[in-house]
């Protein structure tokens, strides 16, 4: 069972981006550190992104650009190991922001589910795009199915000797089925008298955990601000 | 929001999720129709003009301010919630594309074919600019000193001045553009082309 309801997720996610946008130096290593036990302890879907080596090749990117930098600018001190103080910082700066802007972003919304998702637009009285986000999320395997039917037949019938010819063939179904479906939909809603104006009553509130969440975020902030 | 009926909402999840089906599924089929288009830059340029396109499409039949953003909406939160995880890239280019369409076609007020061409023609070139921008958010303002420095390098060790690299992006930004006119056109005419189909299929229908 997750710790926080959807409040808290988002809650994190923002106050992980903007926190991340404007700290500087230990102040983004002391956020890397808070949303790696973040991550560990509730929110461990989020940490994916740290198994993939792109991202790692991202971070080093930044990493490696300082030195870079400080070497080009003849920021370099005598020795061996030509390494610029000033170019080591700017990289590890650089590298700490991308890391706490994708951890803030992936820790929070990967724990959403769709129910979340909908849950808090009907909270936000958007239970239209609610059910839109419904509509889409449950029609997506059905779509790619048709999209991949579509273009073997094409293919079949030796359509691919003509590309354009072929693309507007594709896209003319896909489109047209599409809009099938959607009557299909819009059917079977009329028939249980749906109106996303009306009814709902899912809408989320907020846990005391999320409550206790903000208060911590909030204090660290603010610790952040005074020393 | 209120002006929405059902029917606009299932189009709107419908056109969302069938974006990010072009996103997702024909990255595979445009090495197939377009084998000498491998390269990256033009897969993705191919790719996006194509979810716009659609996007665009889904516009057309849903007559409402605010759709094609809602469209863009749908489509990026089908990718946080997709196996491939919560990315910030994408998902604000997402964002921001469906956002150049919308205020687009909304200040052309009636549907015309200019405000389509418009608004694909911003959403695919937005794609240029977002690099940029993402990678001064992401690293801060460290990384324009970066570029500078690697645009300074690249034009001394190439032999070229320096204002040819303005040139270069000018290019660069401006097939883009055109590409996404061309999916802005190529929207328009779809969306005609899937009515007249609709239309031919009642009649026989009716028949």
């Amino acid at each position: 069972m997750k710790h926080f309801s959807a409040w808290g997720y988002l809650l994190f996610t923002l106050w992980g981006l903007g926190t991340a946008l404007v700290a500087r130096g230990w102040e983004l290593a002391a956020l890397v550190a808070v949303e790696l036990v973040f991550g560990l302890v509730w929110s461990q879907e989020g940490l994916r992104p740290l198994r993939r080596w792109r991202f790692w090749m991202f971070i080093g990117t930044a990493l490696a650009m300082g030195p870079w930098l400080g070497r080009r600018a003849g920021m370099t001190e005598a020795g061996a190991f030509p390494l610029s103080m000033v170019g080591l910082s700017m990289g590890l700066e650089m590298a700490g922001r991308a890391l706490t802007l994708m951890l803030a972003f992936s820790l929070g919304l990967s724990s959403l589910s769709l129910s979340d998702m909908v849950a808090v637009f009907d909270g936000l009285r958007l239970r239209g795009l609610g059910f839109a986000l419904g509509v889409a999320m449950n029609l997506l395997v059905g779509l790619q199915d048709m999209a991949r039917t579509t273009f073997e037949t094409i293919k079949l019938r030796g359509g691919l000797r003509r590309p354009l010819v072929a693309l507007r063939l594709f896209l003319v179904t896909l489109v047209s089925n599409t809009l099938s479906y959607g009557d299909q939909v819009v059917q079977a809603a009329s028939v249980r008298a749906f109106d996303p104006e009306r009814g709902g009553g899912m809408g989320l509130s907020p846990r005391q955990a999320d409550v206790c969440l903000g208060a911590v975020l909030a204090s660290f902030s603010a610790g952040c601000l005074l020393l | 929001m209120r002006s929405y009926k059902v029917r606009d909402y299932v189009m709107v999840g419908l056109f969302g999720a069938l974006w990010g089906v072009v996103e997702t599924t024909l990255g595979t089929y445009v090495n197939v129709i377009f084998p000498w288009f491998t390269n990256t830059f033009f897969k993705g340029v191919i790719l996006g003009s194509i979810g716009v396109a659609v996007a665009l499409t889904g516009r057309f039949f849903i007559q409402k301010r605010g759709s094609v953003f809602l469209i863009g909406v749908i489509t990026a939160l089908l990718k946080t919630l997709s196996p491939g995880g919560a990315r910030i890239g994408p998902i604000v280019a997402i964002l921001m594309q469906g956002l150049l369409m919308e205020i687009v076609l909304s200040a052309a007020g009636d549907p015309r074919r200019w405000a389509y061409v418009l608004g694909g023609a911003l959403a695919v070139g937005w794609n240029f600019p977002h690099k940029f921008i993402m990678m001064r958010v992401m690293y801060g303002r460290n990384v324009v000193q970066v570029y500078t420095k690697l645009a300074q390098d690249g034009s001394e060790m190439l032999g070229i001045d320096a204002s040819l690299a303005l040139l270069i992006l000018s290019i660069l930004l401006g097939v883009r553009l055109l590409i996404g006119g061309v999916a802005g056109w190529g929207a328009w005419a779809l969306g005609g082309a899937v009515t007249e189909r609709r239309g031919q299929r009642r009649q026989a229908a009716a028949e």
